[in-house]
Protein backbone atom coordinates (compact mmCIF):
# COMPACT_ATOMS: atom_id res chain seq x y z
CA UNK A 1 0.00 0.00 0.00
CA UNK A 2 1.54 2.95 -1.22
CA UNK A 3 -0.35 5.71 0.84
CA UNK A 4 0.23 4.22 3.88
CA UNK A 5 4.10 3.90 3.64
CA UNK A 6 4.12 7.79 2.00
CA UNK A 7 4.10 9.29 5.72
CA UNK A 8 6.97 6.86 7.38
CA UNK A 9 9.55 8.30 5.01
CA UNK A 10 10.80 11.05 3.64
CA UNK A 11 8.85 13.88 4.58
CA UNK A 12 11.67 15.67 6.41
CA UNK A 13 13.14 17.25 3.58
CA UNK A 14 9.66 18.63 1.80
CA UNK A 15 7.84 19.96 4.60
CA UNK A 16 8.61 23.45 5.28
CA UNK A 17 6.04 26.11 7.63
CA UNK A 18 4.78 28.96 6.09
CA UNK A 19 6.83 31.01 7.51
CA UNK A 20 9.45 29.04 7.04
CA UNK A 21 8.69 28.95 2.81
CA UNK A 22 8.17 32.54 2.72
CA UNK A 23 11.80 33.83 4.10
CA UNK A 24 13.23 30.87 2.00
CA UNK A 25 11.18 32.51 -0.97
CA UNK A 26 12.78 35.98 -0.48
CA UNK A 27 16.22 34.84 0.40
CA UNK A 28 17.05 33.11 -2.84
CA UNK A 29 15.08 36.41 -4.62
CA UNK A 30 17.91 38.57 -2.79
CA UNK A 31 20.24 35.78 -3.83
CA UNK A 32 19.62 35.46 -7.44
CA UNK A 33 19.34 39.36 -7.47
CA UNK A 34 23.08 39.88 -6.24
CA UNK A 35 24.21 36.98 -8.33
CA UNK A 36 22.50 37.54 -11.75
CA UNK A 37 24.39 41.55 -11.08
CA UNK A 38 27.50 39.84 -10.14
CA UNK A 39 27.34 37.75 -13.02
CA UNK A 40 26.66 41.27 -15.14
CA UNK A 41 29.46 42.60 -13.96
CA UNK A 42 32.42 39.50 -13.83
CA UNK A 43 31.76 40.07 -17.88
CA UNK A 44 32.49 43.54 -17.84
CA UNK A 45 32.60 43.99 -21.65
CA UNK A 46 29.77 42.29 -23.12
CA UNK A 47 27.02 43.80 -20.49
CA UNK A 48 28.36 46.99 -20.98
CA UNK A 49 27.87 46.61 -24.61
CA UNK A 50 24.36 45.88 -23.81
CA UNK A 51 23.87 48.61 -21.18
CA UNK A 52 25.13 51.09 -23.51
CA UNK A 53 23.14 50.18 -26.17
CA UNK A 54 20.01 50.77 -23.81
CA UNK A 55 21.62 53.91 -22.58
CA UNK A 56 21.99 55.50 -26.29
CA UNK A 57 18.41 54.07 -26.91
CA UNK A 58 16.80 56.00 -23.83
CA UNK A 59 19.13 59.18 -23.97
CA UNK A 60 17.39 60.13 -27.92
CA UNK A 61 13.89 60.44 -26.57
CA UNK A 62 14.68 61.74 -23.33
CA UNK A 63 17.19 64.37 -24.59
CA UNK A 64 13.92 65.29 -27.08
CA UNK A 65 11.88 65.46 -23.68
CA UNK A 66 14.28 67.39 -22.07
CA UNK A 67 14.12 70.12 -25.26
CA UNK A 68 10.43 70.16 -25.71
CA UNK A 69 10.57 71.03 -21.74
CA UNK A 70 12.53 73.60 -21.99
CA UNK A 71 11.28 75.23 -24.86
CA UNK A 72 7.64 74.90 -23.35
CA UNK A 73 8.85 77.02 -20.27
CA UNK A 74 10.06 79.35 -22.32
CA UNK A 75 6.62 79.65 -24.27
CA UNK A 76 4.99 80.29 -20.89
CA UNK A 77 7.01 83.31 -19.92
CA UNK A 78 4.90 84.71 -23.22
CA UNK A 79 1.77 82.99 -23.41
CA UNK A 80 0.44 84.57 -19.85
CA UNK A 81 1.04 88.20 -21.03
CA UNK A 82 -0.92 88.54 -24.85
CA UNK A 83 1.03 91.64 -25.07
CA UNK A 84 0.18 93.47 -28.58
CA UNK A 85 1.75 96.19 -30.71
CA UNK A 86 0.07 98.73 -32.29
CA UNK A 87 1.57 100.32 -35.70
CA UNK A 88 0.49 104.08 -35.88
CA UNK A 89 -0.10 105.31 -39.55
CA UNK A 90 3.68 106.94 -40.95
CA UNK A 91 1.66 110.73 -41.41
CA UNK A 92 -0.22 110.63 -37.88
CA UNK A 93 0.38 114.06 -35.64
CA UNK A 94 1.47 114.02 -32.33
CA UNK A 95 -1.95 115.30 -30.99
CA UNK A 96 -3.65 112.58 -32.37
CA UNK A 97 -1.35 109.92 -31.36
CA UNK A 98 -1.82 111.73 -27.56
CA UNK A 99 -5.60 111.44 -28.10
CA UNK A 100 -5.13 107.66 -29.46
CA UNK A 101 -2.86 106.96 -26.63
CA UNK A 102 -5.71 107.87 -24.15
CA UNK A 103 -8.40 105.98 -25.97
CA UNK A 104 -6.58 103.00 -25.71
CA UNK A 105 -5.91 103.41 -21.89
CA UNK A 106 -9.79 104.31 -21.07
CA UNK A 107 -10.67 100.54 -22.47
CA UNK A 108 -12.07 98.00 -19.64
CA UNK A 109 -9.61 95.53 -21.77
CA UNK A 110 -6.59 97.62 -21.77
CA UNK A 111 -4.27 97.35 -18.69
CA UNK A 112 -1.40 99.51 -19.80
CA UNK A 113 0.06 102.00 -23.02
CA UNK A 114 3.58 102.43 -23.71
CA UNK A 115 4.14 104.87 -26.41
CA UNK A 116 7.33 104.10 -28.65
CA UNK A 117 8.22 106.79 -30.60
CA UNK A 118 10.07 106.16 -34.09
CA UNK A 119 13.65 107.62 -32.72
CA UNK A 120 13.11 104.92 -29.71
CA UNK A 121 12.33 102.06 -31.68
CA UNK A 122 15.43 102.58 -33.93
CA UNK A 123 17.59 103.34 -31.14
CA UNK A 124 16.22 99.82 -29.59
CA UNK A 125 16.67 98.10 -32.89
CA UNK A 126 20.47 99.63 -32.84
CA UNK A 127 21.19 97.80 -29.60
CA UNK A 128 20.46 94.08 -31.61
CA UNK A 129 23.59 93.06 -32.63
CA UNK A 130 24.25 93.42 -36.36
CA UNK A 131 21.89 95.59 -37.30
CA UNK A 132 23.06 99.11 -36.35
CA UNK A 133 25.47 98.93 -39.42
CA UNK A 134 23.04 98.12 -41.72
CA UNK A 135 20.62 101.02 -40.55
CA UNK A 136 23.56 103.39 -40.56
CA UNK A 137 23.09 103.15 -44.52
CA UNK A 138 19.82 104.69 -44.47
CA UNK A 139 18.77 108.09 -44.96
CA UNK A 140 15.42 108.60 -42.81
CA UNK A 141 14.32 106.59 -39.78
CA UNK A 142 11.90 103.85 -41.47
CA UNK A 143 10.02 102.70 -38.15
CA UNK A 144 6.59 103.54 -37.26
CA UNK A 145 5.65 104.89 -33.97
CA UNK A 146 4.10 102.01 -31.84
CA UNK A 147 2.18 101.84 -28.84
CA UNK A 148 2.52 98.64 -27.27
CA UNK A 149 -0.74 97.46 -25.22
CA UNK A 150 -0.67 95.15 -22.23
CA UNK A 151 -4.47 93.41 -21.90
CA UNK A 152 -4.75 92.25 -18.18
CA UNK A 153 -3.52 88.70 -17.62
CA UNK A 154 -5.31 85.95 -18.14
CA UNK A 155 -7.44 87.60 -21.00
CA UNK A 156 -8.99 84.78 -23.09
CA UNK A 157 -8.77 84.52 -27.20
CA UNK A 158 -12.18 85.25 -27.55
CA UNK A 159 -11.87 88.82 -25.67
CA UNK A 160 -8.35 89.39 -27.64
CA UNK A 161 -9.65 89.02 -30.77
CA UNK A 162 -12.46 91.93 -29.94
CA UNK A 163 -10.23 93.81 -28.33
CA UNK A 164 -7.55 93.47 -31.83
CA UNK A 165 -10.78 94.06 -34.04
CA UNK A 166 -11.64 97.16 -32.02
CA UNK A 167 -8.34 98.50 -32.24
CA UNK A 168 -8.12 98.20 -35.57
CA UNK A 169 -11.02 100.01 -36.46
CA UNK A 170 -9.89 103.12 -34.97
CA UNK A 171 -8.41 106.02 -36.89
CA UNK A 172 -4.78 106.14 -37.84
CA UNK A 173 -4.00 102.43 -36.67
CA UNK A 174 -2.17 100.65 -38.85
CA UNK A 175 -1.95 97.02 -37.94
CA UNK A 176 -2.27 95.11 -34.55
CA UNK A 177 -0.16 92.72 -34.11
CA UNK A 178 -0.61 90.29 -31.26
CA UNK A 179 1.69 88.42 -29.95
CA UNK A 180 0.28 85.51 -29.27
CA UNK A 181 0.74 84.31 -32.90
CA UNK A 182 3.91 82.79 -32.53
CA UNK A 183 3.44 81.78 -29.32
CA UNK A 184 0.49 80.02 -30.68
CA UNK A 185 2.73 78.89 -33.59
CA UNK A 186 5.61 78.03 -31.35
CA UNK A 187 2.84 75.72 -29.09
CA UNK A 188 1.20 73.79 -31.96
CA UNK A 189 4.91 72.92 -32.70
CA UNK A 190 5.92 72.31 -29.51
CA UNK A 191 2.53 69.47 -29.34
CA UNK A 192 4.53 68.10 -32.84
CA UNK A 193 7.42 67.43 -30.93
CA UNK A 194 5.80 66.24 -27.95
CA UNK A 195 4.25 63.41 -30.74
CA UNK A 196 7.68 63.07 -31.81
CA UNK A 197 8.78 61.85 -28.42
CA UNK A 198 6.25 59.73 -27.93
CA UNK A 199 6.43 58.08 -31.32
CA UNK A 200 10.46 57.48 -31.03
CA UNK A 201 10.16 56.68 -27.33
CA UNK A 202 7.39 53.81 -28.15
CA UNK A 203 10.21 52.19 -31.22
CA UNK A 204 13.06 52.35 -28.82
CA UNK A 205 11.26 51.31 -25.84
CA UNK A 206 10.61 47.85 -28.54
CA UNK A 207 14.12 47.92 -29.68
CA UNK A 208 15.37 48.05 -26.10
CA UNK A 209 12.86 44.77 -25.34
CA UNK A 210 14.26 43.53 -28.54
CA UNK A 211 17.88 43.92 -27.46
CA UNK A 212 17.38 42.59 -23.81
CA UNK A 213 15.49 39.61 -25.33
CA UNK A 214 18.06 38.71 -27.85
CA UNK A 215 20.77 38.58 -24.49
CA UNK A 216 18.88 36.44 -22.69
CA UNK A 217 17.87 34.23 -24.78
CA UNK A 218 21.76 33.48 -25.69
CA UNK A 219 22.28 33.43 -22.43
CA UNK A 220 19.48 30.49 -22.17
CA UNK A 221 20.96 28.77 -24.45
CA UNK A 222 24.66 29.06 -22.82
CA UNK A 223 22.58 27.71 -19.93
CA UNK A 224 20.59 24.61 -21.19
CA UNK A 225 22.11 21.87 -19.48
CA UNK A 226 22.10 23.78 -16.26
CA UNK A 227 18.19 24.72 -16.98
CA UNK A 228 17.33 20.68 -17.64
CA UNK A 229 19.38 19.41 -14.33
CA UNK A 230 17.50 22.12 -12.24
CA UNK A 231 14.39 21.66 -13.70
CA UNK A 232 15.09 17.54 -13.32
CA UNK A 233 16.17 17.63 -9.72
CA UNK A 234 12.72 19.58 -8.79
CA UNK A 235 13.33 23.18 -10.03
CA UNK A 236 9.75 25.28 -10.77
CA UNK A 237 9.43 27.18 -13.45
CA UNK A 238 9.70 30.06 -11.58
CA UNK A 239 12.58 29.38 -9.94
CA UNK A 240 15.00 28.60 -13.10
CA UNK A 241 12.93 31.93 -14.64
CA UNK A 242 14.33 33.88 -11.51
CA UNK A 243 17.70 34.73 -12.80
CA UNK A 244 17.04 35.77 -16.21
CA UNK A 245 14.40 37.84 -14.77
CA UNK A 246 16.62 39.48 -13.25
CA UNK A 247 18.87 39.56 -15.47
CA UNK A 248 16.81 41.36 -17.51
CA UNK A 249 15.95 44.06 -14.40
CA UNK A 250 19.49 44.91 -14.15
CA UNK A 251 19.86 45.72 -17.98
CA UNK A 252 17.43 47.73 -17.74
CA UNK A 253 17.78 49.86 -14.43
CA UNK A 254 21.88 50.06 -15.33
CA UNK A 255 21.17 51.38 -19.00
CA UNK A 256 18.49 53.85 -17.79
CA UNK A 257 20.98 55.27 -15.19
CA UNK A 258 23.44 55.54 -17.62
CA UNK A 259 20.95 56.88 -19.82
CA UNK A 260 20.39 59.52 -17.36
CA UNK A 261 23.95 60.25 -16.65
CA UNK A 262 24.04 60.60 -20.93
CA UNK A 263 21.31 63.29 -20.25
CA UNK A 264 23.44 64.90 -17.49
CA UNK A 265 26.47 65.18 -19.56
CA UNK A 266 24.55 66.69 -22.47
CA UNK A 267 23.25 69.29 -20.20
CA UNK A 268 26.52 70.23 -19.23
CA UNK A 269 27.36 70.39 -22.37
CA UNK A 270 24.80 72.84 -23.54
CA UNK A 271 23.76 74.53 -20.72
CA UNK A 272 26.45 77.48 -21.24
CA UNK A 273 26.16 78.34 -25.14
CA UNK A 274 22.31 78.08 -24.04
CA UNK A 275 22.77 80.61 -21.45
CA UNK A 276 24.77 82.64 -24.28
CA UNK A 277 22.26 82.75 -26.77
CA UNK A 278 20.07 83.86 -24.01
CA UNK A 279 21.74 86.61 -23.23
CA UNK A 280 22.14 87.80 -26.41
CA UNK A 281 18.40 87.63 -26.39
CA UNK A 282 18.25 89.61 -23.44
CA UNK A 283 15.80 86.81 -22.37
CA UNK A 284 15.97 85.39 -18.17
CA UNK A 285 16.60 81.79 -19.57
CA UNK A 286 19.26 78.97 -18.74
CA UNK A 287 18.87 75.59 -19.61
CA UNK A 288 16.61 72.71 -17.35
CA UNK A 289 18.62 69.63 -16.21
CA UNK A 290 16.10 66.52 -16.47
CA UNK A 291 13.29 67.36 -13.62
CA UNK A 292 13.35 64.63 -10.80
CA UNK A 293 10.44 62.92 -11.32
CA UNK A 294 10.63 62.35 -14.90
CA UNK A 295 14.13 61.06 -13.91
CA UNK A 296 12.36 58.27 -11.86
CA UNK A 297 10.24 57.84 -14.69
CA UNK A 298 13.01 57.03 -17.28
CA UNK A 299 14.97 55.05 -14.64
CA UNK A 300 12.06 52.62 -13.36
CA UNK A 301 10.84 52.51 -17.35
CA UNK A 302 13.89 51.42 -18.20
CA UNK A 303 13.95 48.48 -15.45
CA UNK A 304 10.63 47.55 -16.13
CA UNK A 305 11.50 47.27 -20.37
CA UNK A 306 14.48 45.22 -19.46
CA UNK A 307 11.97 43.00 -17.35
CA UNK A 308 9.49 42.96 -20.02
CA UNK A 309 12.19 41.86 -22.88
CA UNK A 310 13.61 38.81 -20.53
CA UNK A 311 10.32 37.41 -20.12
CA UNK A 312 8.87 37.82 -23.23
CA UNK A 313 12.28 35.70 -24.50
CA UNK A 314 12.39 33.67 -21.50
CA UNK A 315 8.72 32.59 -22.04
CA UNK A 316 9.90 31.57 -25.52
CA UNK A 317 12.82 29.69 -25.14
CA UNK A 318 12.50 28.44 -21.28
CA UNK A 319 9.65 26.55 -21.35
CA UNK A 320 10.90 24.07 -24.11
CA UNK A 321 13.93 23.11 -22.42
CA UNK A 322 12.75 19.75 -21.01
CA UNK A 323 14.44 17.22 -19.04
CA UNK B 1 5.94 3.05 -3.05
CA UNK B 2 5.60 2.68 -6.72
CA UNK B 3 2.96 1.33 -8.81
CA UNK B 4 2.61 0.41 -12.40
CA UNK B 5 -0.60 -0.38 -13.37
CA UNK B 6 -0.76 -1.61 -17.56
CA UNK B 7 1.58 1.20 -18.68
CA UNK B 8 1.93 1.43 -21.84
CA UNK B 9 4.15 4.20 -24.26
CA UNK B 10 4.33 5.23 -27.20
CA UNK B 11 6.25 8.01 -28.53
CA UNK B 12 5.01 9.91 -31.11
CA UNK B 13 7.42 8.59 -33.78
CA UNK B 14 5.15 5.68 -33.42
CA UNK B 15 7.49 3.10 -31.16
CA UNK B 16 6.10 1.58 -28.63
CA UNK B 17 8.36 1.63 -26.08
CA UNK B 18 6.53 0.46 -23.24
CA UNK B 19 3.51 -2.33 -23.86
CA UNK B 20 1.13 -3.36 -20.91
CA UNK B 21 3.92 -3.11 -18.24
CA UNK B 22 2.60 -3.31 -14.07
CA UNK B 23 4.37 -4.33 -11.29
CA UNK B 24 4.88 -2.58 -7.83
CA UNK B 25 7.76 -1.60 -5.32
CA UNK B 26 7.13 -1.69 -2.05
CA UNK B 27 8.44 0.66 0.39
CA UNK B 28 12.20 0.30 1.21
CA UNK B 29 12.56 -2.20 -1.45
CA UNK B 30 15.89 -2.63 -3.37
CA UNK B 31 15.40 -3.91 -7.03
CA UNK B 32 17.12 -4.20 -10.52
CA UNK B 33 15.48 -3.35 -13.84
CA UNK B 34 17.35 -5.21 -16.46
CA UNK B 35 17.25 -5.73 -20.14
CA UNK B 36 18.87 -5.44 -23.41
CA UNK B 37 19.35 -1.73 -24.89
CA UNK B 38 16.01 -0.23 -26.54
CA UNK B 39 14.23 -2.60 -23.58
CA UNK B 40 12.25 0.40 -22.88
CA UNK B 41 14.12 0.64 -19.06
CA UNK B 42 15.06 4.44 -19.64
CA UNK B 43 11.42 4.61 -20.71
CA UNK B 44 10.39 3.33 -17.53
CA UNK B 45 12.67 5.41 -15.06
CA UNK B 46 11.07 8.44 -17.12
CA UNK B 47 7.96 8.21 -16.60
CA UNK B 48 8.96 7.40 -12.78
CA UNK B 49 10.17 11.06 -12.89
CA UNK B 50 7.27 12.36 -15.38
CA UNK B 51 9.55 13.31 -17.42
CA UNK B 52 7.20 11.37 -19.91
CA UNK B 53 3.50 10.43 -19.15
CA UNK B 54 2.12 7.05 -20.38
CA UNK B 55 0.06 6.63 -23.10
CA UNK B 56 -2.20 4.04 -21.40
CA UNK B 57 -2.29 2.98 -17.45
CA UNK B 58 -1.65 4.30 -14.80
CA UNK B 59 1.97 5.27 -12.78
CA UNK B 60 1.30 5.71 -9.06
CA UNK B 61 4.69 6.92 -7.37
CA UNK B 62 4.49 7.85 -3.25
CA UNK B 63 0.80 7.74 -3.70
CA UNK B 64 0.34 10.71 -6.53
CA UNK B 65 -1.24 8.77 -9.58
CA UNK B 66 1.02 10.87 -12.31
CA UNK B 67 -1.22 11.49 -15.08
CA UNK B 68 -3.14 13.33 -13.31
CA UNK B 69 -0.45 15.33 -11.90
CA UNK B 70 -1.16 18.96 -12.13
CA UNK B 71 1.95 20.47 -14.15
CA UNK B 72 2.46 22.85 -11.72
CA UNK B 73 3.45 20.17 -9.25
CA UNK B 74 5.44 18.05 -10.93
CA UNK B 75 8.81 19.93 -9.57
CA UNK B 76 7.27 19.10 -6.09
CA UNK B 77 7.32 15.25 -7.31
CA UNK B 78 10.95 15.08 -8.43
CA UNK B 79 11.89 16.33 -5.16
CA UNK B 80 10.71 13.13 -3.53
CA UNK B 81 12.59 11.49 -6.23
CA UNK B 82 16.57 10.89 -5.95
CA UNK B 83 17.70 10.17 -9.83
CA UNK B 84 21.34 8.97 -10.56
CA UNK B 85 22.40 9.08 -14.34
CA UNK B 86 24.91 7.25 -16.18
CA UNK B 87 26.25 10.56 -17.16
CA UNK B 88 26.06 12.00 -14.09
CA UNK B 89 24.11 15.31 -14.65
CA UNK B 90 26.66 17.34 -13.24
CA UNK B 91 26.78 21.11 -13.80
CA UNK B 92 30.90 21.94 -14.68
CA UNK B 93 31.17 25.59 -13.06
CA UNK B 94 30.54 25.05 -9.91
CA UNK B 95 32.24 23.37 -7.08
CA UNK B 96 31.24 19.58 -5.91
CA UNK B 97 29.77 21.46 -2.62
CA UNK B 98 27.46 23.26 -5.30
CA UNK B 99 26.24 20.56 -7.16
CA UNK B 100 25.43 18.41 -4.61
CA UNK B 101 23.56 21.54 -2.41
CA UNK B 102 21.14 22.27 -5.51
CA UNK B 103 18.12 20.42 -4.54
CA UNK B 104 18.54 21.83 -0.85
CA UNK B 105 18.80 25.41 -2.77
CA UNK B 106 15.44 24.90 -4.78
CA UNK B 107 14.15 23.89 -2.21
CA UNK B 108 14.57 26.32 -0.35
CA UNK B 109 16.41 24.76 2.60
CA UNK B 110 18.63 27.46 5.28
CA UNK B 111 22.13 27.52 4.76
CA UNK B 112 23.09 26.02 8.12
CA UNK B 113 20.91 22.81 7.54
CA UNK B 114 22.72 22.50 3.62
CA UNK B 115 25.95 22.87 4.76
CA UNK B 116 25.24 19.88 7.21
CA UNK B 117 23.12 17.84 4.84
CA UNK B 118 25.38 18.41 1.88
CA UNK B 119 28.39 17.40 4.29
CA UNK B 120 26.33 14.39 5.72
CA UNK B 121 25.95 13.17 1.83
CA UNK B 122 29.35 13.73 0.71
CA UNK B 123 30.11 12.06 3.60
CA UNK B 124 28.20 8.99 3.05
CA UNK B 125 29.61 8.76 -0.52
CA UNK B 126 32.82 9.00 0.83
CA UNK B 127 34.11 12.49 -1.26
CA UNK B 128 33.97 14.56 2.26
CA UNK B 129 37.51 16.26 1.73
CA UNK B 130 36.66 17.35 -2.06
CA UNK B 131 33.51 19.80 -1.84
CA UNK B 132 35.88 22.55 -2.81
CA UNK B 133 36.92 21.21 -5.73
CA UNK B 134 35.18 21.39 -8.86
CA UNK B 135 33.86 18.17 -10.53
CA UNK B 136 36.13 18.08 -13.76
CA UNK B 137 38.87 17.37 -11.80
CA UNK B 138 37.89 14.08 -10.33
CA UNK B 139 37.43 10.52 -11.96
CA UNK B 140 34.43 8.47 -13.31
CA UNK B 141 33.23 6.70 -10.32
CA UNK B 142 33.99 10.10 -7.80
CA UNK B 143 31.49 11.93 -10.21
CA UNK B 144 29.27 9.16 -9.56
CA UNK B 145 29.17 9.61 -6.23
CA UNK B 146 28.89 13.05 -6.41
CA UNK B 147 25.77 12.53 -8.22
CA UNK B 148 24.85 10.17 -5.86
CA UNK B 149 24.87 12.31 -2.95
CA UNK B 150 22.98 14.80 -5.00
CA UNK B 151 20.48 12.33 -4.84
CA UNK B 152 20.14 11.64 -1.72
CA UNK B 153 21.09 15.17 -0.12
CA UNK B 154 17.09 15.61 0.00
CA UNK B 155 16.29 12.50 2.12
CA UNK B 156 14.19 11.61 -1.02
CA UNK B 157 11.68 7.95 -0.28
CA UNK B 158 12.51 6.69 -3.95
CA UNK B 159 15.69 6.55 -5.20
CA UNK B 160 16.04 5.74 -9.05
CA UNK B 161 19.20 5.17 -11.30
CA UNK B 162 19.84 4.47 -14.50
CA UNK B 163 23.00 2.77 -15.78
CA UNK B 164 25.19 3.98 -12.65
CA UNK B 165 28.34 2.22 -13.26
CA UNK B 166 28.00 1.98 -17.21
CA UNK B 167 31.19 3.43 -17.57
CA UNK B 168 33.11 2.14 -14.39
CA UNK B 169 35.33 -1.12 -13.91
CA UNK B 170 34.51 -4.04 -11.86
CA UNK B 171 35.44 -2.78 -8.98
CA UNK B 172 33.91 0.59 -8.57
CA UNK B 173 30.82 -0.65 -9.63
CA UNK B 174 30.78 -3.12 -6.81
CA UNK B 175 31.52 -0.03 -4.67
CA UNK B 176 28.99 1.99 -5.88
CA UNK B 177 26.01 -0.81 -5.81
CA UNK B 178 26.92 -1.15 -2.18
CA UNK B 179 25.96 2.22 -1.65
CA UNK B 180 22.82 1.86 -3.13
CA UNK B 181 22.35 -0.49 -0.69
CA UNK B 182 23.30 1.25 2.25
CA UNK B 183 20.67 3.46 0.95
CA UNK B 184 18.25 0.56 1.06
CA UNK B 185 19.01 -0.38 4.54
CA UNK B 186 17.97 3.13 5.70
CA UNK B 187 14.65 2.59 4.40
CA UNK B 188 14.75 4.21 1.21
CA UNK B 189 13.06 2.53 -2.06
CA UNK B 190 15.82 1.86 -4.60
CA UNK B 191 15.16 0.98 -8.15
CA UNK B 192 18.50 0.85 -10.58
CA UNK B 193 18.25 0.15 -14.62
CA UNK B 194 21.25 -1.71 -15.82
CA UNK B 195 22.73 -4.50 -18.06
CA UNK B 196 25.34 -5.76 -15.80
CA UNK B 197 23.99 -8.89 -14.96
CA UNK B 198 26.88 -10.48 -13.11
CA UNK B 199 27.13 -7.19 -10.43
CA UNK B 200 23.13 -8.13 -10.21
CA UNK B 201 23.55 -11.70 -9.73
CA UNK B 202 25.96 -11.06 -7.36
CA UNK B 203 23.78 -8.46 -5.09
CA UNK B 204 21.10 -11.28 -5.03
CA UNK B 205 17.87 -8.88 -4.88
CA UNK B 206 14.68 -8.83 -6.95
CA UNK B 207 15.04 -8.26 -10.86
CA UNK B 208 12.35 -7.08 -13.38
CA UNK B 209 13.44 -8.03 -16.67
CA UNK B 210 12.18 -6.06 -19.66
CA UNK B 211 12.10 -7.39 -23.24
CA UNK B 212 10.78 -5.51 -25.83
CA UNK B 213 8.95 -3.20 -23.77
CA UNK B 214 7.12 -5.97 -21.90
CA UNK B 215 8.21 -7.10 -18.48
CA UNK B 216 8.65 -10.79 -18.82
CA UNK B 217 10.02 -11.41 -14.86
CA UNK B 218 10.42 -10.40 -11.80
CA UNK B 219 6.52 -8.25 -11.70
CA UNK B 220 5.10 -10.15 -8.93
CA UNK B 221 6.87 -9.51 -6.00
CA UNK B 222 7.54 -13.52 -5.01
CA UNK B 223 8.17 -14.44 -7.71
CA UNK B 224 11.70 -12.10 -8.37
CA UNK B 225 14.80 -13.65 -7.60
CA UNK B 226 15.17 -14.93 -4.42
CA UNK B 227 14.64 -12.46 -1.79
CA UNK B 228 17.73 -11.12 0.88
Amino acid sequence: MPEKTTTQHGASAATLGAGEKFSAYFRNHQMVAVESLAKLLSTPASSLLTWLVIAIALTLPGALYMAVNNLQQLSGHFEASGQMTVFLATDIRETDTNALRLKLGSLDQVNKVVYVSPEQALEEFKEYGGISEALSFLDENPLPAVLLVEPPLGIDKDELNVLVAQIKSFKHVDSVQVDMAWVERLLALLALAQRLVAVVGVLLALAIMLVVGNTIRLSIAARTEEIRVIKLVGGTNAYVRRPFLYTGFWYGAIGGILAWLMLGLCWILLQGPVADIAALYGADFYLQPLPFTPTCWLISSAALLGLLGSWWSVQRHLVAIEP
Amino acid sequence: MVRFDRVSKRYSSGKEALSGVSFELEHGEMAFLTGHSGAGKSTLLKLMMRMEVPTRGEVVVDGSNLSRLREGLVPYHRRKVGVVFQNHQLLFDRSVFENVALPLLIAGTSLKETGRRVRAALDKVGLLGKEKLNPIQLSGGEQQRIGIARAVVNKPALLIADEPTGNLDPELSAEIMNLFSHFQQVGVTVLIATHDIALVERMNKRRLILQNGQMIAGQDFNSGAAHA
